[in-house]
């Protein structure tokens, strides 16, 4: 410890003495055995009542580390009220016992990312009601993304595939141990008196209006993995009591591939196009969120140009259309409509795929952006469609839908009322995009902590204090609408000049250290907490999916509704699979 | 001649039903047979040429009756399973109550002198029938159905959450 | 040219034969059968066909357009296509019940099709309880739901089966009360006399212009009573994935299918009948045969709308379904049959002149379609007032 330590005294230490252990007013380190209750005061006193992003990071071998502060779980909390950059809060964790106490009670929305932590770093949260394995199957041997974890095939040391090594290197598991004995099992199981543990079931929450004489069975269904409703291999094992819910319990991971396991092995580079396979329909946003992350560590030799930040927002802008009218359509195909207005919505959002393939060479595998810019400029022809699709097509075709749906009977007695979540709730429970804003919270990242070039348009956020799903249907439509400015502001000031601030590199180095950049997606917050040890492939490389963390209030909002509105509360949160179970 | 065997052939479908309704064990496919006895009984009486009271016994029993019967075996306990057992610890007591009552019926068809006319049907013998619910028989007619709506209100109140 | 002519001089040229009268009538009965059978199954490509056609233009797009000309072999195609596929009944089901479902479904509606006057008099059986012979067998349709829907041991299929009671039976209701008032007015249940009786007045004189509430709740009924959408939660494939018939592959399924297409056209053939005018129309009276032409035509136009509506509405859910039936449509349908009680009763009583009973027949459908709807307007707003509509919320854990 250094004198100046000394005389400079650890931020917060009168209001909850000896929790924090060092740090800045906004980046601190705390004591594991205080986090309740400094997380209590930071919500309570200091205003951040946001749970944005909840990762562990594995610091086996890294530089400066000891056994002793392997694990650390890092905070990004904000402020729904005033914005701004919010702060973070990081917990370290020995080696030998990576335990540390749930937040769950503070921010509710910590629940799902508290089983992520545990099912793929082994982090155990004391006192999380339900701390089982979410991505991964129970029996899964080892916690993959910890750094001593090998992955078969790849990580290991001999490999199975002949063909790549011609020289003899491979060794089969078969060849090794024989035919029924290239199983191990782990110690002290026994198949012989194994019996399979009983078969998950969702809480059943009690309707306080019991029926006294008639008793009635609950089945139990399992909707998913596959279901046509559920936007992909999507499990919900749903409670009923004749047609009401009155329990959930949402299964996830079938598709599961550890996109951040497989981001630490990439480079830098080689990470952007694999962020287009997070979140297939919004791949220019996920392209955005990443780009911003390395930058913010690259610093200012980064930097984009102008030209690039605008064709930037206008990409990330376009992607906002497209993924809400594909939002909408679908919404109404689970509400039971038959692709007709499906169909309409996807029309249009062909003609702006249309203009990615022009631009970028693929309709969703877009690959378009670059730390320091952009992949490929646009020339005068693409930005007269652009021009003609913002300027006369789209927003007729947006008061075309509004006017053909939104005053609908069938669809505002579907969806007024249904799934409600209030807006402490909706806070509570880290939902963000149109699901926060359907709740009335006026909290959009391109607001609160204008990243890019956001702060010199002009345009409004939309929210609805409905609270159900048809808010969200309407702030889908008004965020379209919302975008459609931007876009024509943007397209109006586009400045010539380069889209690279300097000659691209393939591989190259990041300065160690931690940044977090989120971007505000059609689907909420996109996040990357990037981790990096000066190498030229990141140390710990994780994604903050807006779909998965919305799924933390699935349960709260469907129960006591009926089944076919359960379908049509998920269709409103807007998942898609490839971001949910990455 | 033909008609003789369509009657017998009915007959015999409907009683093999009867006997299916007593005899499965599982009380869905009881149901069933039960809906394959009404039918045989509604085409007995198309036979007859009494074609109202056929198409009502289908409405009212295998519409109405035998829908409801199912629907309360799927509702009731152990849907999903393979038995839902047709006995209890009382069936002798039953056995018992149907003998009796079996020959009772016997013993009644035995007694009762017949009166058999042989007339022609009438043409509009639907609106006879309806002349006469409304007409002759116009107090049971109504005190019926009066009691059907208390028993349907019964049911409500029963069955309402408080 | 007279259709009843060929059948009876059929009938001549095989007596005429010396086969004796009992195996005439056999002979006849069972050809009638396999003509009706063969009009249908036909008729079924045909409208399968036709409706993706009509969802195809309506959604923007072509419709089925690779097979045959204008893609009309593709109904035939598809269905070898599920001959060929593989036939699976679940391990678990029920056997008899699971297989018998689906032949119950297609024979309660092929039996549908012997009481419809496709002409004058051209009818499979004329018989005098026409319309309780449709709701009959129109009942027995519940029946072979139900039992696939229980028979699959599917959860799924478990819930489309309660579906099937509930809506099924619920709109029967309606829908048996308007299909009496043409009876009123007529005074026979036979479906030939009722499409006769809409004779008058050169095409005004047809039940829909007369009682035009009465059409209206029947083409809703008829909606739920085919499981069409807004009605069709019974299969409701964003939810319930398919119902009843989840479990149904090949051959089963398309049995299903058919007995679906082939409902709607008896719903619609129905409506024609009763409201329409059956085969009423010019010079039917001259030439009896354009009464099929004139049948087929307004019965298409009917089914038209049902794919129209199917193709554009969305939804309802299963309780608000129920709420439509048995607050809506139910009294409606009572207060349509006493006013049409009413007014039937007062023409011949009071021996006025018949068109001053279709007027005064017209003015109360009027009346009561509007208080039905006002009430309706004032039903639905007062559950829009109702922002939270669950049935109880629970508690997120807070500290």
């Amino acid at each position: 410890m250094s004198d100046v330590t000394v005389e400079k005294p650890l931020p917060f230490a009168d209001a909850v003495p000896g929790a924090v252990i060092e740090g800045t007013e906004t980046d601190v380190v705390v004591n594991p055995d205080k986090l309740v209750d400094f997380a209590l005061f930071l919500r309570n006193e200091k205003g951040y009542d946001y749970l944005s992003n909840l990762a562990a990071v594995d610091y086996q071998g890294y530089k400066g580390r000891t056994p002793e502060d392997r694990f650390e779980v890092v905070y990004h909390l904000f402020n729904t009220k005033t914005g701004g950059d919010g702060m973070v809060m990081r917990v370290r964790l020995p080696e030998d016992k990576p335990e540390l106490p749930s937040v769950i009670l503070v921010w509710p929305g910590a629940d799902l990312q508290e089983r992520e932590a545990y099912d793929l770093f082994g982090i155990k949260f004391k006192g999380h009601p339900r701390l089982r394995r979410i991505f991964l199957w129970e029996g899964f041997h080892g916690h993959p993304m910890r750094k001593d974890w090998k992955e078969a095939y790849y990580e290991q040391d001999h490999k199975p595939y002949k063909s790549r090594w011609p020289e003899g290197h491979y060794a089969w598991e078969e060849d090794r141990a024989p035919w029924a004995d290239n199983i191990i099992y782990p110690k002290g199981w026994d198949p012989a008196t194994h019996v399979d543990p009983p078969p998950v079931l969702p809480k059943i929450h009690e309707p306080p209006v019991t029926v006294e004489h008639i008793k009635t069975d609950r089945i139990v269904v399992n909707m998913g993995p596959q279901h046509p409703s559920t936007h992909g291999v999507f499990r919900m094992i749903v409670a009923l009591d004749g047609e009401t819910v009155v329990g959930l319990e949402p299964e996830l991971g079938y598709l599961h591939r550890n996109h951040e396991k497989i981001g630490e092995r990439n480079t830098w580079l080689m990470n952007i196009p694999f962020t287009d396979r997070l979140d297939y329909l919004i791949n220019m946003a996920n392209n955005f969120g990443y780009v911003l992350a390395v930058e913010k560590m690259l610093g200012d030799k980064a930097k984009p140009p102008e030209r690039a930040e605008y064709l930037r927002v206008i990409m990330a802008e376009l992607t906002r259309v497209q993924s809400h009218l594909w939002a909408i359509g679908f919404l109404l195909n689970d509400l039971g409509a038959f692709y007709t207005p499906a169909l309409y919505t996807i029309e249009e959002r062909e003609l702006i795929l249309d203009l990615f393939e022009a631009v970028s060479g693929s309709r969703m595998m877009v690959n378009y952006m670059r730390f320091g810019g952009v992949k490929a400029d646009v020339d005068e022809d693409w930005l007269k469609t652009a021009r003609d699709l913002v300027y006369n097509r789209l927003p007729a075709k947006v008061d075309e839908f509004d006017r053909f749906l939104t005053e609908n009977e069938i669809l505002k007695e579907r969806t007024i009322g249904v799934g409600y979540l209030s807006p402490e709730d909706a806070i509570a429970t880290s939902m963000s995009g149109p699901m926060l804003r359907g709740s009335g919270v006026p909290y959009d990242v391109r607001k609160a902590r204008p990243y890019s070039i956001y702060d010199r348009f002009d345009w409004d956020i939309v929210t609805n204090d409905g609270c159900d799903v048809y808010a969200r249907y309407l702030v889908r439509l008004g965020e379209i609408r919302q975008s459609i400015r931007i876009l024509q502001q943007a397209l109006e000031q586009l400045p010539d000049g380069p889209i690279m601030n300097k000659k691209p590199a393939y591989v190259f180095k990041v300065p160690a250290g931690d940044a977090y950049a989120a971007v505000e997606t059609p689907k909420g917050e996109l996040g990357f907490y990037l981790v990096s040890d000066g190498s030229d492939n990141p140390w710990r490389y994780h994604v903050r999916s807006s779909s998965y963390i919305n799924l933390n209030a699935l349960e709260h909002m469907s129960i006591g509704y009926k089944v076919a509105d359960i379908v049509t509360i998920l269709g409103a949160i807007d998942i898609v699979l490839g971001e949910v179970d990455r | 001649m033909v008609g003789q065997a369509l009657f017998i052939l009915t007959a015999g479908i409907t009683l093999l039903m009867a006997l299916g309704v007593v005899l499965a064990r599982n009380l869905f496919h009881a149901a069933l047979f039960l809906v394959g006895a009404f039918f045989g009984i509604a085409v007995l009486f198309i036979l007859l040429e009494a074609e109202f009271l056929g198409a009502a016994q289908i409405i009212i029993y295998i519409g109405a009756i035998a829908t409801l019967i199912v629907f309360a075996i799927m509702l009731s306990r152990h849907v999903m399973g393979k038995e839902a057992g047709a006995y209890n610890r009382n069936w002798y007591f039953a056995l018992a109550g149907v003998v009796f009552f079996f020959l009772l019926l016997g013993w009644l068809l035995i007694k009762m002198p017949f009166n058999l006319v042989t007339a022609e049907v009438p043409a509009d013998a639907i609106a006879q029938i309806g002349q006469g619910f409304v007409g002759h028989y116009v107090v049971p007619f109504e005190v019926a159905s009066v009691l059907l709506l208390v028993a349907l209100i019964g049911a409500i109140m029963l069955a309402r959450e408080r | 040219m007279d259709l009843r002519a060929i059948g009876e001089s059929f009938i001549a040229w095989l007596e005429g034969l010396g086969i004796p009268q009992g195996w005439v009538l056999l002979i006849n009965w069972i050809l009638g059968a396999l003509i009706i059978l063969g009009i249908a199954l036909l008729m079924a490509l045909a409208l399968i066909w036709l409706e993706r056609k009509i969802a195809g233009r309506i959604q923007d797009r072509l419709g089925p357009n690779r097979v045959g000309p204008f893609g009309l072999i593709q109904p035939i195609a598809d269905a070898l296509k599920l001959l060929t596929k593989e036939d699976i009944t679940p391990a678990d089901a029920d056997r008899i019940t699971y297989n018998l479902a689906p032949a119950i479904a297609v024979f309660h509606v092929l039996m549908l099709f012997v009481v419809i006057p496709f002409a004058d008099k051209v009818v499979g059986a004329n018989i005098n309880v026409g319309i309780l012979y449709l709701m009959a067998f129109g009942a027995l349709g519940t029946m072979a739901m139900l039992m696939a829907g229980w028979s699959s041991r599917n959860k799924y299929a478990l819930l489309g089966g309660f579906r099937v009671v509930a809506q099924l039976f619920s709109y029967e209701i309606p829908i048996a009360l308007v299909m009496m008032i043409p009876v009123l007015l007529v005074g026979s249940m036979n479906l030939n006399e009722i499409a006769r009786g809409q004779g008058s007045l050169a095409g005004l004189g047809w039940y829909v212009w007369i009682m035009p509430a009465a059409f209206l709740l029947y083409f809703v009924a008829a909606l739920a009573e085919g499981e069409r959408a807004p009605f069709d939660l019974l299969e409701a494939e964003s939810e319930i994935v398919a119902g009843y018939n989840i479990e149904y592959s090949a051959m089963k399924f398309a049995w299903f299918y058919l007995a679906f297409f082939l409902n709607t056209w008896i719903l619609s053939a129905i409506a024609t009948t009763l409201f329409l005018g059956g085969w009423q129309g010019p010079f039917v009276d001259q030439v009896p045969a354009l009464g099929v032409v004139y049948f087929f035509l307004k019965t298409l136009i009917m089914f038209l709308a049902f794919a129209w509506v199917r193709a554009t509405f969305p939804r309802l859910r299963i309780d608000q379904m129920m709420a439509f039936c048995w607050k809506v449509l139910v009294p409606m349908a009572l207060a349509l049959l006493l006013g049409s009680a009413i007014v039937v009763k007062m023409g011949t009583e009071l021996n006025l002149p018949g068109v001053v009973t279709n007027g005064l027949m017209l003015v109360m459908n009027i009346v009561i379609v509007l208080v039905t709807l006002s009430l309706l307007g004032r039903y639905t707003r007062t559950l829009h007032e109702t922002k939270n509509k669950r049935l109880f919320s629970p508690e997120l854990p807070r500290l």
